[in-house]
């Protein structure tokens, strides 16, 4: 009889254990999402290589279970190997290491040979700073507001940098929105790129960019360094891990670290940073009212970035003459999405004039906008932690 | 007494879902749009901030456009005193430089030192390559010997 009394309390303590019994709607409806970014990412092919890990990291985060059992599986409870593996973006280790591989892959040629396309990277910046100001205005506190801001840069890696130093309760859903956005823009950028363009605008041809010597290219990121980081020293770790891995790439003479850098080693932190902003949207902790607003906030941030940049290169047209006018569609590109955006623009072209490639300029404002961005956050860090 | 407990139990959870949703309706509240709420410390820092970045990027276009006059000022000046350029017949590296040219000069120099043709040589010859003995390449130690019956 005992054992039946005890076997019964066993069951018991099993069916509390179990997720069934921990369920609630906002783990459902957490779980809807995650399953919608998974289809996003395998069907549409939108961003696939940070889709499905932030995606599945969605399940693993939202699988519901005995929290008061203090069993160390959830990712904000202290011991678990999650909680681990999120100490990499709490503390902002992660977005310097993931820009090392971003500057390894970058190629600044199309920048170089085409300078004044730089200035577009910086004119979509402007999403970040409208942002900011929105956000305050809606009540989000001084930080928290830089922190959403930075999600108008569309680049992961530099919001999460930024949310971790500013507004570390906010990190999950600043770097949904951030990736998000970064995966969705080939539905968000085209509209505003059309609606801001003539059909005569969308068709100019660019003449082609001239070759860069190797010598250019290995004096870039040096000078890039120094001169962005003496202007804005907040950026340092993303600055310093984007022109170092450039330099690895262009010295010609570290091409296994260039290669460790841009290969493995991107894929791995990709893979705990998707895995783990995935996860941190533990229902019970990042359904709220705010985080619903970062989305919406994120979403306008993005959009006015593309036409910030869009708008900018329609003005710059007004001072250049002949074929050095840029076609402005390649202004929406200065948001820091690369290549999305780059690619974007691309098409958009080529559904215009199939003669006309676009790819290799717009990813000038494209690289730009990584270091315009990353410069922003830099300044945002410096002038808060003045200000406060 | 367990109904006693069920409703303590059941009111205390009922409390909780009130002031969550009273938390969550102050929260909506407080997120509404209010233009006071900026401050000057907002406004601040959006100009500065937007200004720098716009300034940063300036200065480093403004470098990285001279880059290639720096690195060519020797070879100009080495060009000139040799009397192979003169201030006239200077031209633009862009319009010699470009992406297409480069291309097209590459691919003609892969062709020619690659050999390739249109015109295919029809007359092929066998070449008598003549191996010196040596123990190492010998048929003799290179081939299983079966034994023989």
């Amino acid at each position: 009889m005992d054992i039946l009394i005890k076997l019964e309390e066993g069951f018991e303590q099993f069916l509390r254990f179990t997720s069934f019994a921990n369920f609630q709607w906002e783990h459902g409806a957490m779980i809807c999402v995650g399953l919608f970014f998974l289809y996003l990412a395998i069907k549409k092919d939108y961003e696939p290589l940070l889709l499905v890990p932030i995606g599945f990291g969605i399940l693993v985060g939202n699988i519901p279970f005995f929290e008061a059992a203090g069993l160390q599986i959830g990712i904000y409870e202290e011991g678990s190997v999650l909680n681990y593996l999120y100490f990499g973006v709490l503390k902002g280790i992660y977005p310097p290491l993931i820009f090392l591989g971003i500057g390894a892959m970058t190629d600044f040629s199309a920048l170089l040979s085409n300078p004044k396309l730089m200035i577009l990277g910086a004119a979509a910046q402007i999403g970040i700073f409208v942002t900011f100001i929105v956000a305050l205005a809606l009540g989000f506190d001084i930080n928290q507001a830089a922190a959403i801001g930075i999600i108008g840069g569309a680049d992961g890696p530099t919001a999460i940098f930024l949310s971790s130093k500013l507004a570390p309760e906010l990190i999950g859903a600043i770097a949904i929105a951030a990736y998000s956005y970064m995966a969705l823009v080939p539905v968000i950028q085209p509209p505003i790129i059309k609606l801001l363009t003539t059909k005569q605008e969308r068709l100019i041809k660019m003449k082609p960019p001239r070759a860069v010597s190797k010598v250019e290219k290995m004096i870039f990121p040096i000078v890039g360094l120094l001169l962005t980081t003496f202007i804005s020293p907040g950026g340092l770790p993303l600055l310093g891990m984007l022109f170092f891995g450039n330099l690895l790439k262009e010295s010609g003479v570290t091409k296994r670290l260039a290669d460790t850098a841009s290969k493995p080693l991107i894929d791995i932190v990709t893979i705990l940073l998707g895995l783990t902003v995935g996860a941190s949207t533990q229902a019970t902790t990042f359904l709220t009212p705010q985080s619903i607003m970062i989305f919406v906030l994120g979403a306008i941030s993005f959009m006015i970035a593309t036409a910030g940049g869009v708008l900018f290169a329609k003005v710059m047209n007004l001072f250049l003459k002949g074929d050095n006018k840029i076609n402005p569609m390649i202004g929406a590109a200065g948001v820091s999405a690369v290549p999305d955006s780059a690619r974007v623009v691309q098409q958009l072209g080529i559904k215009e004039d199939p003669t006309n490639y676009l790819l290799m300029h717009s990813m000038a404002p494209n690289v730009s906008g990584v270091i315009g961005s990353a410069v922003a956050a830099g300044i945002m860090l410096s002038l808060l932690s003045g200000i406060l | 007494m367990n109904n006693e407990i069920l409703n303590s139990d059941t009111l205390k959870a009922v409390q909780d879902t009130v002031s969550a949703a009273k938390e969550e309706i102050h929260t909506l509240n407080n997120l509404t749009f209010d233009i006071s709420k900026i401050g000057s410390d907002g406004i601040i820092i959006t100009i500065l901030g937007y200004v720098v970045v716009f300034v940063a990027l300036v200065i480093l276009f403004l470098i990285v456009n001279n880059i290639k006059n720096i690195l060519n000022f020797n070879i100009k000046s080495k060009l000139k005193r040799e009397g192979k350029i003169t201030e006239g017949t200077e031209t633009k590296p862009e319009e010699v430089m470009t992406g297409e040219v480069n291309a097209a000069i590459a691919t003609a120099l892969y062709l020619f030192f690659e050999e390739a043709h249109d015109m295919e040589n029809t007359v092929l010859t066998i070449k008598k390559v003549q191996r010196p003995y040596s123990p190492w390449s010998s048929k003799i130690y290179g081939l299983r010997q079966f034994p023989k019956r």
